[in-house]
C-alpha cells in the first residue's frame, strides 16, 4: 500500500507543507516565504518569522491540500520538523502537526531539518548506501558518512562559524542586501581571484572553519577603507569564495580518498551555490563518484524533504508523542 | 453540543469543555511549557469527557495579549481545529474577558513580570482606543484608574460571545501590544 505523509516545516522564514508519497513522489508542494520581510532587517528577525507562520498555517495547509487534491484522511502520517531552528518558529509548525495527527488518528513523525535536506536527495533520485553527505547551510559545516537509512557516522564539522554564516556576514561587511549568500556568488562570478586569504584549518582533520576566514576578510575591507583604497567587491567576492569552497572540496577529497566510497550527496542551503556544485562536480568525475544534488527549490528549506526523511521512521514506526518539543539546536549523530 | 476554550496567553494554560453553556470539565497546567502539555491535555480533557472533534460546535481562544510565544501556540491549535473541522471559531482578549465582570466602563489590566497590559472597556464591553503596557515603574500614574485582575468568569465569556461573529480561522492573530526591538 502507498504511503502519504503530510509533512510540514517551519523552522525558519519559511512556511511550507507538503503531501510526499512513499518517501519519494512529491504530490504537492506548498511554500510561502517571508524573505522580502525580514530583508527590510538585514537578516530574519525571529519573533517576526514566528508570527507570519502563526498567519500563514492554514493557508499553507489549505493550499498544499488543494494542490494535492486530497484529504487529511488520506494521509498515512503527519511528519514536522522539531530541530534545529528558531524556536518560535519551529512551535508554530510542530502545534500544528500534534493537533492534526490528534484530531485525524494519524501517527505523528519528528524529523531534523538537516536531514530532512540529505533525504531531498531521495525526491529525485533514491539514495543507495554507503555515501558520504557534506551539509553546509547558514547554521551548519558538516562532513558525515552514512552507511544505511538513518545510520550516521561524522566525520568532521565546523569548530565555529557555518560556511553559509561566513557568506552572510561578509556580504553584510560590503554592504550586499540580505539574503547574503546568492549574492555574494553573484558577485563573485564577475570578480579576479586578488586578495589572498589564509586556508582555514590547513591540517589532516575533517574539520572546518570559517571564523578566521571572515575575520580576514573584515580585517582586510576595514584596513583598506582607513588607508583610502577602494576595494572591488567583486574581487572580494571571488577571493573570499575561493578560499570558503576550496575547504570544501579538499576536506571532501580526503573523505573520497581514504574511504572509498563512490557516492555523494549534498545539502542544506550552500548547495544551491554553483561555484560549489562546479567544483564538486570535477572532484567526482576525478574519484569516479556520483554526485547527487537536489534541484534548487529542494536545496532550499521546504516541507517535501520533511516528507521523505520522515518516510524511513514511518517504516520503522518510530512516531512521536504529543509531548514532543523543540529544540534549536540538534546533532544528527 | 460542546464548546472548547482555550487560552495560552501568560503562564497558566487553560482548557475548558463546555456543554450546552455551562463549564463541564477543564485541564490546567501553570508551568508555562504550554507547547508540551497543550495536545496531550487536549487529548485526555476529549478523552475521559467521550468527546470528539466532531462534537465540538464551537471554540473560544483567547487571543493575548501576554507571552508572544504563549499566545501563539492556543491560536494556532483553534485556527486549526476550526479550520480542518469547519468548527465556528470566536476570538477574545483576557482584557475584554476580565472586563465582562465589571457593569461599567472601566480599564482593566494584567501583569506580566515587568509590566501591566492595559485596556479601556465601555459599559458595552467594547474597546476604548487600544490596548497598551506600562512597565512597573509607570504604572503608578495608573493604579487608582486601572483594576487589576486574574480569573475570568466563564461563565460571563460564554454569553457573551454567544451571539458575536465568528471569525474566519485564516484571519485570527495574536494581540502582542509590546513593540518588539525592531520596530522600536
Amino acid at each position: 500500500m502507498d504511503t502519504y505523509i503530510l509533512a510540514i516545516e517551519s523552522s525558519c522564514d519559511e512556511t511550507s507543507m507538503a503531501v510526499v508519497k512513499n518517501g519519494s513522489e512529491v504530490i504537492a508542494l506548498s511554500i510561502t516565504t517571508q524573505m522580502d520581510t525580514h530583508a527590510k532587517y538585514g537578516g530574519v528577525v525571529p519573533e517576526i518569522a514566528s508570527r507570519m507562520h502563526t498567519e500563514a498555517i492554514t493557508l499553507v495547509l489549505e493550499d498544499c491540500l488543494e494542490k494535492a487534491q486530497m484529504k487529511i484522511e488520506d494521509m498515512s502520517a503527519i511528519a514536522v520538523t522539531y530541530a534545529p531552528g528558531l524556536t518560535g518558529s519551529l512551535m508554530v509548525g510542530v502545534e500544528a502537526a500534534k493537533i492534526l495527527s490528534l484530531m485525524y488518528h494519524k501517527p505523528l513523525i519528528a524529523v531534523n531539518h538537516l536531514i530532512g535536506h540529505i533525504y531531498a536527495n531521495n525526491l529525485e533520485n533514491k539514495m543507495e548506501f554507503p555515501l558520504l553527505a557534506l551539509i553546509v547551510s547558514g547554521g551548519h559545516t558538516e562532513l558525515l558518512v552514512m552507511e544505511d537509512d538513518y545510520q550516521f557516522k561524522r566525520l568532521g564539522e565546523t569548530m565555529d562559524d557555518a560556511i553559509g554564516e561566513a557568506y552572510d556576514k561578509v556580504a553584510r561587511v560590503i554592504g550586499l542586501p540580505y539574503p547574503g549568500g546568492p549574492n555574494i556568488e553573484k558577485l563573485a562570478q564577475m570578480g579576479e581571484h586578488t586578495y589572498d586569504f589564509p586556508h582555514p584549518v590547513l591540517d589532516d582533520t575533517y574539520h572546518f572553519s570559517y571564523s578566521g576566514l571572515k575575520s580576514a576578510v573584515i580585517n582586510l575591507v576595514h584596513n583598506e577603507t582607513q588607508r583610502g583604497n577602494r576595494i572591488r567587491k567583486e574581487d572580494l567576492a571571488r577571493s573570499f569564495q575561493d578560499v570558503a569552497i576550496d575547504e570544501l572540496v579538499r576536506k571532501v577529497e580526503k573523505a573520497l580518498k581514504e574511504t572509498g566510497i563512490k557516492r555523494l550527496v549534498i545539502a542544506g542551503g550552500v548547495s544551491a551555490n554553483q561555484y560549489l556544485k562546479r567544483e564538486m562536480k570535477e572532484l567526482c568525475e576525478k574519484y569516479e563518484a556520483e554526485l547527487l544534488i537536489p534541484r534548487m527549490l529542494y536545496c532550499t528549506d521546504n516541507a517535501a524533504m520533511i516528507g521523505a526523511a520522515a518516510y524511513p521512521k514511518y517504516l520503522k514506526h518510530e512516531f512521536s508523542s504529543y509531548t514532543l518539543n523543540v529544540s534549536s539546536s540538534a546533532d544528527i549523530v | 453540543m460542546y464548546t472548547l476554550f482555550i487560552d495560552t496567553h501568560y503562564t497558566k494554560l487553560q482548557l475548558v469543555l463546555f456543554k450546552d453553556g455551562v463549564v463541564f470539565d477543564e485541564r490546567v497546567k501553570e508551568d508555562g511549557m504550554h507547547t508540551q502539555y497543550l495536545v496531550s491535555l487536549l487529548e485526555d480533557l476529549l478523552e475521559q469527557n467521550h468527546v470528539t472533534f466532531d462534537d465540538l460546535s464551537g471554540i473560544i481562544v483567547v487571543n493575548g495579549p501576554g507571552s508572544f510565544t504563549g499566545v501563539r501556540i492556543g491560536v494556532v491549535v483553534a485556527k486549526m481545529i476550526s479550520y480542518c473541522k469547519h468548527i465556528p471559531l470566536k476570538v477574545i482578549s483576557y482584557l475584554q474577558a476580565l472586563s465582562l465582570k465589571y457593569n461599567c466602563e472601566c480599564m482593566v489590566g494584567i501583569k506580566d513580570r515587568n509590566g501591566v497590559f492595559v485596556g479601556q472597556f465601555n459599559q458595552d464591553h467594547e474597546l476604548v482606543g487600544d490596548y497598551f503596557y506600562v512597565s512597573n515603574h509607570d504604572f503608578l500614574k495608573y493604579q487608582d484608574q486601572v483594576i487589576i485582575d486574574e480569573e475570568v468568569n466563564l461563565d460571563m465569556v460564554y454569553d457573551y460571545l454567544k451571539d458575536k461573529k465568528d471569525v474566519h480561522p485564516h484571519f485570527v492573530k495574536p494581540i502582542y501590544v509590546k513593540k518588539i526591538e525592531v520596530d522600536k
